[in-house]
């Protein structure tokens, strides 16, 4: 599979996190954090491509979506992307949970990364709570998120594309 | 892949490879280089990130129609549930409204009398504009809003934005068919207020919590909880006398429950509210013959102001001209104006 699905799929979800969808302020975090689910997904499936600059422009993509500082999502997006590189390979149902307690480990760094560098960017202590709520949200959809990634890997939305164009 | 194939193959574990790695530090060193020019507010950044935005404002626009329509329909399907005991609440509030109606008109009366002994001015009039949300942009950083509406409708920087219930923010980025409000919740927003019945001076300041937080409230000052909160237009930016919320709290930490809901945004006004210190910061990007405020009288000022809805008919945002007491922004400006 070449990086173009991944790309695209993760694309949309960028696209989706910027829609909205009337959430809570304490809920503004959750879906940037499942977007980098999704990275960390497709890095960590075997058999797909999704290299570290593609994290990076679509890091930056949810930064100017989101109306923050440049880089900061992106810089979010490259830790998923090489974490789900050092992840370990699902190959059974044991192996995803494994896979799931990875991602768990990851998100609480990346929250706790986020807060820090949030909290220097704006030189005071940013409130933690919405960014914690994100984390538990990702850590919590992983399954969800990791099962649509084998849905697309699969190319069931290619195949159901395509059934709607015929 | 397919044929009933484990998608879950293992993955052979790779080693150090020092390129792939090298390349890794070196997008992390980019993204640290973005952060720092994001911080001192480079100006190159913002123009390729509103450039961007300007491609992607019609995908995003596209994106946004059916979360938004779902969003009515729930609201619509809410609604309906609630039908009967919502028609008794309006009957009931039609009856108060009509005895205010009466007052109202007595006391416009009144106004236009003495405003007539003391030879006043008439206050500007305020156009505006009004387009939809079509990205939610609220974050740890920034809590905003993206709309439809940019300098090509006569958007500035620094205009302040509203809904049919109050204020919701002011512009801090304008692209050619979009624009960013900052919203009045967000940790930088200062709007000065006046509140409750004696008019009491303060800031409502956001913390990127719904309410938001009065401060510099004078020494001595009695506010009642359910006090209406407007805008006192002191800062030269924002017109005087817009809805912002109701006060809430005790004493010593009063805050402001805003009537918008700044989490569900949907259509929203750009008032075109031209004052010394936009054009200082933000020059007109229209010519001034076709300024966007100015007196009633002033020959200058066209019927609809200005006429991007003719010239662009795929822009949903629709121009339009109000007096101050005109009826749809009107609802966010607070009686109290006159």
């Amino acid at each position: 599979m070449n990086a173009g699905v991944p790309a695209f799929s993760v694309f949309v979800a960028v696209l989706a996190t910027a829609v909205p969808w009337g959430l809570p302020a304490d809920a503004t975090f959750a879906p940037p954090l499942i977007v980098m689910a999704m990275i960390f997904c497709w890095r960590a499936l075997p058999g797909t491509v999704f290299p570290s600059y593609l994290a990076l422009l679509l890091g930056l993509l949810t930064d100017i979506l989101s109306g923050g500082p440049l880089g900061f999502w992106a810089m979010m997006a490259l830790i998923a992307a090489n974490a789900g590189a050092r992840a370990p390979s699902p190959a059974e149902a044991q192996d995803r949970n494994r896979l799931w307690l990875f991602w768990a480990g990851v998100a609480a760094a990346i929250g706790v990364l986020a807060w820090l560098l949030g909290s220097l960017y704006v030189v005071r202590l940013i409130d933690a709570w919405p960014i914690a709520f994100g984390a538990c949200v990702s850590i919590l959809l992983f399954p969800v998120v990791l099962r649509g990634v084998v849905w697309i890997k699969r190319g069931r939305l290619r195949a159901g594309i395509y059934r709607g164009f015929t | 892949m397919r044929g009933g194939h484990s998608p879950f193959r293992p993955r052979p574990r790779r080693s150090w490879r020092a390129p792939g790695e090298l390349l890794n530090f070196a997008l992390i060193f980019v993204c640290i280089v973005f952060l720092v020019l994001s911080r001192i507010g480079h100006t190159a950044l913002t123009e390729v990130s509103d450039s961007f935005l300007d491609l992607t404002a019609p995908a995003l626009q596209a994106t946004s129609a059916p979360v938004i329509m779902a969003r009515q329909g729930v609201a619509r399907v809410k609604s309906y549930a609630g039908t009967f005991s919502e028609i008794d609440r309006l009957k009931e509030e039609n009856a108060q409204l009509k005895q205010w109606e009466w007052r109202a008109k007595l006391a416009e009366r009144k106004v236009v009398q003495l405003r007539a002994l003391l030879n006043a001015a008439d206050e500007p009039a305020l156009h505006f504009a009004t387009g939809n949300v079509i990205a939610d942009g609220r974050g740890p950083f920034l809590q905003s809003a993206l709309i439809n509406l940019g300098r090509d409708q006569g958007v500035r920087i620094g205009y302040a934005a509203i809904n049919g219930d109050g204020l919701i923010g002011r512009t801090v980025e304008a692209g050619d068919q979009f624009a960013r409000i900052l919203l009045i919740n967000d940790r930088s927003s200062r709007v000065p207020v006046l509140a409750g019945q004696a008019g009491v001076r303060g800031i409502a300041a956001g913390d990127n919590s719904a309410e938001l937080t009065l401060e510099f409230i004078p020494d001595g000052a009695v506010l009642h909880e359910g006090d209406e909160v407007f805008t006192s237009g002191s800062d030269g930016v924002l017109p005087r006398g817009l809805r912002v919320g109701l006060v809430t709290g005790s004493p010593g930490a009063y805050k402001v429950r805003t009537h918008a809901d700044l989490g569900a945004l949907d259509a929203v006004s750009v008032l075109f509210f031209d004052t010394p210190e936009l054009v200082r910061t933000d020059p007109p990007a229209v010519p001034l013959d076709r300024a966007l405020s100015a007196s009633p009288a002033d020959p200058k000022v066209p019927d609809t102001v200005p006429t991007a809805s003719a010239e662009q008919p795929n822009v949903t945002g629709a121009i339009k001209q109000a007096e101050t007491s005109a009826a749809p922004p009107a609802a966010s400006v607070a009686q109290t104006r006159q």
